[in-house]
């Protein structure tokens, strides 16, 4: 069963977010991760956040995921306002419209590649195949192995399509390249994009890298707390044109 | 190298601090075996010294032997015999007393004291009023237990019927003896102190009311320590034979040091059985947990090598972690014996009368509960320990291998297949650590088991009662009389009012000898056709006294190494001392140790005596109870009279003592063990499921599925170990049963579906809510953290 609230009209922003804080600790100890973001993302984009650690930008996705809340603000996907929703819509809200790519894959050890992907088509409203999701990311061949037998790539490029299997409304990655090599983190950042580019989702990509800024549509910088800057990309750069 | 210590010493009481609930859970298991190794090995020590001490300072008996009338002349030649130390002539038997307010009659040992001194042999604690006045008639002493059941005091008088002459007697002070720690009235087998009791009184007015002036009956003597013992009795018997000695016996004979002996050989059997179980379940849950510290620590032990500490310094530091929680277990479990034991030791004060008998384990009971503790905690320690220790440092920095799953085989994957994703992960994870999923199923399977186990002996209890008083005595009375009597006084027992049927019983003490074996023993003439007291094969079906052999306990078949057809020589100790080679003809497993027993008339054949008996059975109507108890009363011969109902309540009182004080100790120790196994399991799960956890978490599953699959865990080992439990209770309980068979008791292993099924419940009950209480870190899991983290 889907929220009543979820954006539907594809002129709606996915995400609208007005004033949003986030302080961690008390009194003398308070650190402000975020000191007031409005930001709006639209249907289909796909956003680079640039920024050195510590910027607020992993909060910001935190927040967007549904992982954290807000301290002050409203963030609102459609019609729902995350910061002040329950456990239970917010766990619906992970469920049926988000996918989430992190920097160490946390694929289930126990479970095969088609199986992790498995996990979420089992509960989800109209998944595509765990078999499509894989051939989509092209690990068609490798449905069987547990995650110990795939190199770091493979186990990322698995979880990508555990994220995308339930055709959520949005991606969020964060640092998706962060652990892999060069080659790997370009065939990753591909099945990103492809996914994008196909399905249409939404999709959020945190990266300490300037370089793959090139592959959004819009690329915001954070620093301390604060977007410092957001650019649109005139053209998007393909992956593969990528050097870093 | 002390700074470095105390560097790491800070680190073990930080990380102590932070494993504090497993830490609780495995010394909790090591607790409740100390506890139970303090309480039962600090118990038997207390009995056996306050025993000991007892019989020492008393000067109890280490032998005694009967004789019809031997003057008193012949005391010094017994005296003088090699070997013994002190010797006391006395005159003893049976009378039967009238007690105001009691219909039932009650019989009653009386023994004689010297008009001048202390016995020398079996002296008397005086712990009430003050000694008899030889001068004055009727001045007795009784026993204290039989005092406190009949709420008697100093001052009170009875009417006592001693050899057929009624006299009244003056209870002038309360007393105990080593000799009666526990009075049990001749025929029965039981203790009853509300209906038999010990009198001591004047040895001139006893020997008179006895007929037994300037004679003695009774010998009892204390032997010079390392004296041979048989060759005493040899001599003894010799000089007693002419007077119709009936044979020297040891302690072994002597009911109430039997009953002790046989309490502490229970006490032993406990104190060596269970404290294992809990010990052993204890080094399991630690090795568990150490290995999960040791696995986590991994860098930190990296880092410590690399910085040039010592294998042994990382060895001894998570030593220390074994040795905190064997030390925390076992003072823990020592304070906690010490409070148990103060419990069980009032509850063995009131069955025992031995002065100063309480709980009092001396400082070598504790050091021993806690060195065997801190060596289960190192035993469980010594595998993640080594782990440590042999880990290379440069490995050690680098990030774990991920735990390597593969498929389960074609069987199990087909099974597998069906299941959905959460319960594919608790069957992988199940099978892939065997080892550990093993080490929850043993320990919640033996906590099952010593639960199955401690339910097992009420029934066992339960048994022996309905068996002796339901199935083999069938009679309402059971008569004694005072000596060996001719038949014709079951015609006199026949005329009582109310008396419905009479059979005749004849029990002796004889000798049984087979080839090096010699064991003195009674044996029971039961007449043909007998059906009010009737002997009973192992399947509780009657089996007759026989006439052309031997029926022998196989506890006595036993210690004289004899089976089916072989011959046993018996040798009657009075009488004609007549002496007959007989066959074993049946071997019978009685609950209750009655040896050996052979068909009426051919024991007084054999034994040269026709037409005579010791006791009758009898049938009354229970209508005319009062008229038959008050004209039993004035029979003559007869010193004991015992309603089967009197019995069984004593008997059912006895052997149930203390049995709901320990009931719930194992109950409590059980699921104790039962929870510490599961909270331990549940939380290495937790920890190492935890990234897994939140991953279902972020993917959308809610707090409870992704409990689910910490839930599903532990109940499915739950299932496992369940039916193992039954298995391992049902095994120990037969061993245990036989185990606890004493010269006295036969302990039948009998079983009901609710032995089985409340263990079951209260393990189950325990397993879920230790899971319960750690299945709460799934609500508080820092999703962010934790999958931001490497592994």
């Amino acid at each position: 069963m889907k929220p009543m609230n979820q954006p539907t009209d594809v002129a709606q922003p996915v995400f609208r977010l007005e004033g949003v804080q986030k302080r961690y600790g008390e009194g003398e100890a308070a650190v402000l991760a975020l000191r007031g973001v409005d930001l709006t993302v639209a249907r289909g984009e796909l956003i680079v956040l640039l920024g050195p650690s510590g910027s607020g930008k992993s909060t910001l996705l935190n927040i967007l995921g549904g992982l954290d809340r807000p301290t002050a603000g409203h963030c609102w996907f459609g019609g729902l306002d995350l910061a002040n929703a329950g456990d239970a819509e917010i766990t619906r809200f992970r469920r049926h419209h988000v996918g989430f790519v992190f920097q160490f894959y946390n694929l289930i050890a126990s479970l095969t590649a088609e199986e992790n992907v498995e996990l979420v088509t089992e509960v989800s409203d109209d998944p595509m195949s765990a078999a499509d999701a894989l051939a989509l990311v092209g690990l068609a061949t490798r449905a069987h192995h547990f995650p110990a037998q795939l190199s770091g790539g493979e186990q990322q490029r698995v979880a990508i399509a555990r994220a995308i299997a339930k055709r959520p409304q949005v991606l969020l990655c964060d640092e998706p390249t962060g652990a892999l090599d060069v080659a790997t983190g370009i065939r990753v950042l591909e099945t990103l994009v492809t996914a994008n580019r196909e399905l249409g989702t939404t999709t959020l990509l945190i990266t300490h890298n300037a370089d793959i800024a090139q592959i959004g549509d819009r690329v915001v910088r954070f620093a301390d707390g604060a977007i410092r800057s957001i650019d649109t990309n005139t053209e998007r750069r393909a992956p593969q044109d990528l050097h870093w | 190298m002390i700074s470095r210590l105390a560097k790491l010493d800070r680190k073990l009481l930080r990380d102590l601090l932070r494993m504090k609930m497993q830490m609780a859970a495995v010394s909790a298991v090591l607790a409740c075996g100390v506890v139970l190794a303090v309480m039962a090995n600090g118990m038997y020590d207390s009995l056996e010294r306050a025993r000991d001490r007892y019989y020492a300072q008393y000067r109890m008996a280490d032998m005694a032997a009967a004789v019809v009338r031997a003057p008193l002349s012949l005391v010094p030649q017994l005296e003088a015999v090699a070997g013994v130390r002190a010797l006391e002539a006395r005159v003893a038997g049976v009378g039967l007393l009238d007690m105001p307010g009691r219909g039932d009659p009650v019989s009653a040992r009386l023994v004689s004291l010297p008009p001048d001194r202390a016995p020398r042999v079996n002296n008397i604690v005086l712990r009430a009023g003050r000694m008899p006045n030889p001068a004055r008639s009727g001045e007795v002493l009784i026993n204290e237990a039989f005092a406190k059941a009949n709420h008697l005091a100093a001052d009170a008088t009875l009417s006592a019927l001693i050899y057929g002459h009624k006299r009244q007697v003056t209870v002038v002070g309360i007393a105990s003896s080593p000799e009666f720690v526990f009075a049990v009235a001749p025929g029965a087998m039981l203790p009853e102190p509300e209906r038999f009791g010990v009198l001591w009184m004047g040895r001139e007015e006893l020997a008179r009311a006895f007929d037994l002036d300037g004679a003695f009956n009774d010998v009892v003597l204390v032997l010079d320590p390392g004296a041979n013992a048989r060759l005493v009795a040899v001599d003894i018997d010799r000089l007693l034979a002419r007077h119709g000695g009936r044979g020297a016996y040891g302690r072994d004979r002597m009911l109430s040091a039997q009953f002790m002996a046989d309490e502490l050989t229970s006490l032993r059997t406990m104190a060596t059985i269970l404290p294992p179980f809990f010990l052993l379940v204890a080094a399991f849950l630690l090795n568990v947990s150490l290995s999960r510290l040791v696995a986590t620590e991994r860098s930190n032990i990296g880092l410590l090598k690399s910085f040039g500490y010592t294998n042994s310094a990382i060895a001894l530091h998570y030593g220390k972690f074994a040795l905190t929680f064997g030390v925390a277990g076992g003072l823990i479990g020592m304070i906690g014996g010490r409070v148990v034991g103060g419990y069980v030791g009032a509850i063995y004060a009131n069955i025992y009368q031995i002065p100063g008998l309480g709980f009092d384990a001396g400082p070598a009971v504790y050091l021993n509960a806690l060195a065997i503790t801190l060596l289960a905690a190192l035993a469980g320690a010594v595998q993640a320990v080594l782990k440590a220790v042999r880990m290379p440092p440069a490995a050690a920095l680098a990030p774990p291998a991920p735990a390597g799953f593969s498929r389960l085989g074609q069987s199990l994957e087909r099974f597998a297949a069906r299941l959905d994703g959460k319960s594919r992960m608790v069957a992988r994870r199940i099978l892939r650590f065997p080892r550990r999923s093993l080490t929850t199923v043993v320990g919640i399977a033996l906590a099952m088991g010593l639960l199955i186990t401690t339910q097992h002996f009420p029934l066992a209890i339960d048994r022996i009662v309905a068996v002796t008083f339901g199935v083999a005595q069938r009679m309402d009375v059971l008569l004694a009389f005072s000596e060996v009597a001719d038949d014709s006084i079951l015609r006199d027992v026949g005329r009582l009012p109310g008396v419905l049927k009479v059979e005749a019983l004849r029990s002796s003490e004889v000798i049984f000898e087979a080839g090096s074996h010699r064991r003195r023993s009674s044996i029971s003439g039961v007449p043909a056709g007998a059906t009010l007291n009737r002997l009973l094969d192992a399947n509780l079906v009657a089996v007759a006294a026989r006439p052309d052999g031997l029926t022998l306990s196989d506890n006595l078949a036993g210690k004289l190494g004899v089976s089916l057809g072989d011959t046993v020589r018996i040798q009657a100790t009075d009488g004609h001392r007549a002496t007959a080679d007989l066959p074993v003809v049946a071997i019978v497993r009685p609950y209750l140790a009655a040896s050996s027993y052979i068909d009426l008339d051919s024991l007084n054949r054999m034994l040269r005596e026709p037409g005579r008996v010791t006791a009758a059975h009898l049938l009354i109507d229970s209508r005319q109870r009062a008229a038959f108890s008050a004209r039993v009363k004035q029979l003559p011969r007869i010193v004991s009279v015992s309603f089967l109902e009197n019995a069984r309540a004593s008997m059912s009182k006895l052997l149930n003592e203390g049995s709901g004080f320990f009931s719930g100790l194992f109950i409590l120790f059980s699921s104790l063990m039962a929870a510490g196994v599961a909270f331990s399991a549940a939380r290495v799960t937790l920890a190492e499921q935890e990234r897994d956890l939140a991953t279902l978490r972020v993917l959308g599953f809610g707090r409870r599925e992704a409990s689910y699959v910490l839930l599903a865990e532990i109940g499915a080992l739950l299932l496992v170990a369940l039916p193992i439990g039954v298995v391992i209770g049902a095994g120990m309980s037969r061993w245990l049963m036989s185990q606890f068979q004493t010269d006295l008791f036969t302990f039948p292993y009998v079983t009901s579906a609710l032995a089985y099924a409340k263990p079951a419940l209260f393990v189950a009950a325990a397993v879920m809510t230790a899971t319960l209480l750690v299945r709460r870190g799934v609500d508080r899991l820092d999703l962010v953290g934790v999958l931001k983290s490497r592994d």
